[in-house]
């Protein structure tokens, strides 16, 4: 095991979860939002830790055996652990979750964290997969925490037979890999394996395995069941988190690694990415439910990413990275508010989550249906908000590598979509209000959406030092 | 014995595993077909190791890996379904019906 040291943010992550479930053996059920405290604390730790991995790349980056630690990975690391944060931030305001077991909670996010910052750095199969299966194992969980709720367990049993299915795929097509390349390290592979049809067939089982976790299109069933029955803290995070880490992989692996160009894949990744940002756009029109519409809108945002890994140019590398960032402060922005609202829904009214519980929320709290309309401008990439900046990058990175039937694809569906994110905007703006009682907006969840806030009109209008770090951080080994 | 047969026989594992998990009506019988699936990766696995690159352990200790892996996903499986089943009383998947759109 070299360069065992390289991974120690992850190390510490994993131990200090560990340590959360044991400080649940000690905390009494009444006190069980310490537990929240000390997994949004460990989560900053571990972000601190990673800035010293940044600080010093001469000591923390490098090759080690199963793993790349460079400033490509290290970024996503960020991101991944910034998405942990916010979420336990709106745990603490959620009160469907069982108090009991709010250890296990923490426990569970931050290990599932653990995993996808060694999903990041993988480069190799049996890195990946373990980390893969870490990930899924500890979401399955967390969208069926909510035992009591019959529509909980739905969501979690659909989301782990797809899962158990896919992972299943992605080990045979593993060992497919390692009969005919005599190793799982993606790093070094011969040129002359690209024309195997047997290598191409492992190639494409494993990338389904990766498609499951990005939601990207023959891949995306379960998205909008396991999101609509999950607790919305999880929801945010698994909308979010392992979607930017498998594309992550994905950028990796097929940019870097092993380049689509080489393997005649590239027009199959195009045809992926048309194909989820058009699903997910057009069944996002008949949608009532907000968690569902987000769910769908979030395969599209899928979509919309993938374009950069396809065109595989630098500017593609960034695109992704930019978006990826982006894509958490929006997202996590919109999830917030609609656990906010659903919430406070009038008793008997039906669905919480429907489009009507948003009915005349400017008139109730406006700051916050003002904030909504904020998350889903940027989200339909309106230009003034940072959502512009990032599809901006990525189409332009489609049309600098001659993708331009995709360019004009996604511009179309971005259109297309304005449509369903302004739905919301409606009911909030031009629906009568049932009452005039304006919502009460919790400290944790008011600190989740001001860093959402910041992050998507402070970057929207000034990208300058967004579009720096992100170039400096574009570099990967080998 | 030779690697043609094995591969073969986990070709024809991991078909029979993916046909019970996309045709049972049954959670329990869909996992029993996922679990097909995992060990027709594993027989690979060590076919391949044994016959084509005899000289390391890569493969066999990725099969060990799989193993642990299957065993740990049949655990969350199961507690779920027992979950579901104390609510919703049932193990089959087309009554798993309230969440659509």
């Amino acid at each position: 095991m070299s360069g065992l040291h390289l991974l120690f943010p992850e190390v510490a992550l994993s131990v200090m979860a560990l340590g959360v479930m044991l400080a649940d053996l000690f905390i009494a059920a009444r006190h069980g939002r310490v537990l929240y405290h000390l997994g949004w604390i460990a989560s900053i730790v571990a972000l601190l830790l990673v800035g010293v991995t940044i600080s010093d790349p001469a000591r923390y980056q490098g090759v080690g055996t199963l793993w790349s630690v460079d400033p490509m990975s290290q970024f996503f690391k960020m991101l991944v652990l910034l998405t942990t944060v916010l979420c336990l931030l709106l745990g603490l305001e959620y009160e469907d979750l069982p108090p009991a077991h709010a250890g296990a909670f923490n426990a569970l996010l931050l290990l599932s964290t653990a995993g996808l910052m060694f999903l990041v750095s993988a480069v190799d199969l049996l890195e990946a997969f373990v980390a893969l299966e870490l990930v899924s194992l500890s979401s399955f969980i967390l969208v069926g925490f909510e035992r009591s709720r019959s529509k909980s367990n739905e969501g979690a049993i659909k989301y782990f037979l797809f899962g158990a299915f896919s992972s299943a795929i992605m080990a045979f097509g593993i060992s497919l890999f390692y009969g005919v390349a005599g190793t799982t390290r993606l790093i070094g592979l011969s040129r002359s394996l690209a024309s195997n049809p047997v290598f191409l067939l492992a190639v494409l089982l494993i990338l389904l395995g990766f498609a499951f976790k990005a939601s990207i299109a023959p891949m995306h069933f379960w998205v909008p069941d396991a999101y609509e029955g999950a607790p919305t803290p999880v929801t945010a995070y698994l909308s979010i988190a392992p979607k930017i880490a498998a594309m992550a992989v994905l950028l990796r692996v097929f940019t870097i690694l092993l380049p689509a160009s080489a393997l005649r894949l590239t027009g199959l990744l195009a045809l992926l990415a048309a194909l989820t940002m058009t699903i997910g756009n057009f069944t996002a029109f008949f949608q009532d439910n907000v968690k569902r519409l987000l769910a769908y809108s979030s395969i599209a945002q899928a979509g919309y990413i993938m374009i950069g890994i396809v065109a595989g140019n630098t500017l593609g590398l960034e695109g992704v990275m930019l978006y990826s960032f982006i894509y958490v402060a929006m997202n996590i922005g919109a999830f917030a508010v609609a656990q906010l609202v659903a919430s406070q829904a009038p008793e008997g009214a039906g669905d919480r989550y429907g489009l009507s519980s948003f009915d005349g929320l400017a008139q109730r709290s406006f700051g916050l249906a003002l904030a909504m309309a904020f998350f889903l401008l940027s989200l339909s990439g309106i230009p003034p908000l940072a959502g512009f900046i990032g599809k901006f990058y990525i189409f332009s990175a489609a049309v600098q590598s001659g993708h331009y039937w995709l360019a004009a694809c996604a511009v179309v569906n971005s259109v297309v979509s304005v449509y369903y994110y302004m739905k919301i905007a409606y009911h909030m703006f031009f629906m009568p209000a049932p009452d005039q009682v304006p919502l009460r907006l919790g400290p944790y969840l008011c600190g989740g959406l001001a860093v959402a806030i910041a992050g998507v009109v402070i970057f929207g209008v000034y990208p300058e030092p967004l579009v720096a770090s992100v170039q400096a951080s574009a570099q990967y080994l080998p | 014995m030779t690697l043609s047969s094995c591969l073969l026989l986990s070709g024809a594992l991991f078909l029979i595993g993916i046909f019970g998990a996309l045709t049972r009506r049954n959670v329990i019988g869909i996992l029993m077909g996922i679990e097909l699936m995992f060990n027709a990766a594993n027989l690979n696995l060590a076919a391949f190791n044994h016959f084509l690159h005899p000289g390391g352990v890569a493969g066999q200790c990725l099969a060990l890996f799989i193993i642990a892996i299957a065993a740990a996903e049949v655990v969350v499986g199961l507690a779920l379904v027992l979950a579901i089943n104390r609510n919703a009383d049932t193990v089959y998947v087309e009554e798993f019906n309230l969440l659509k759109g």
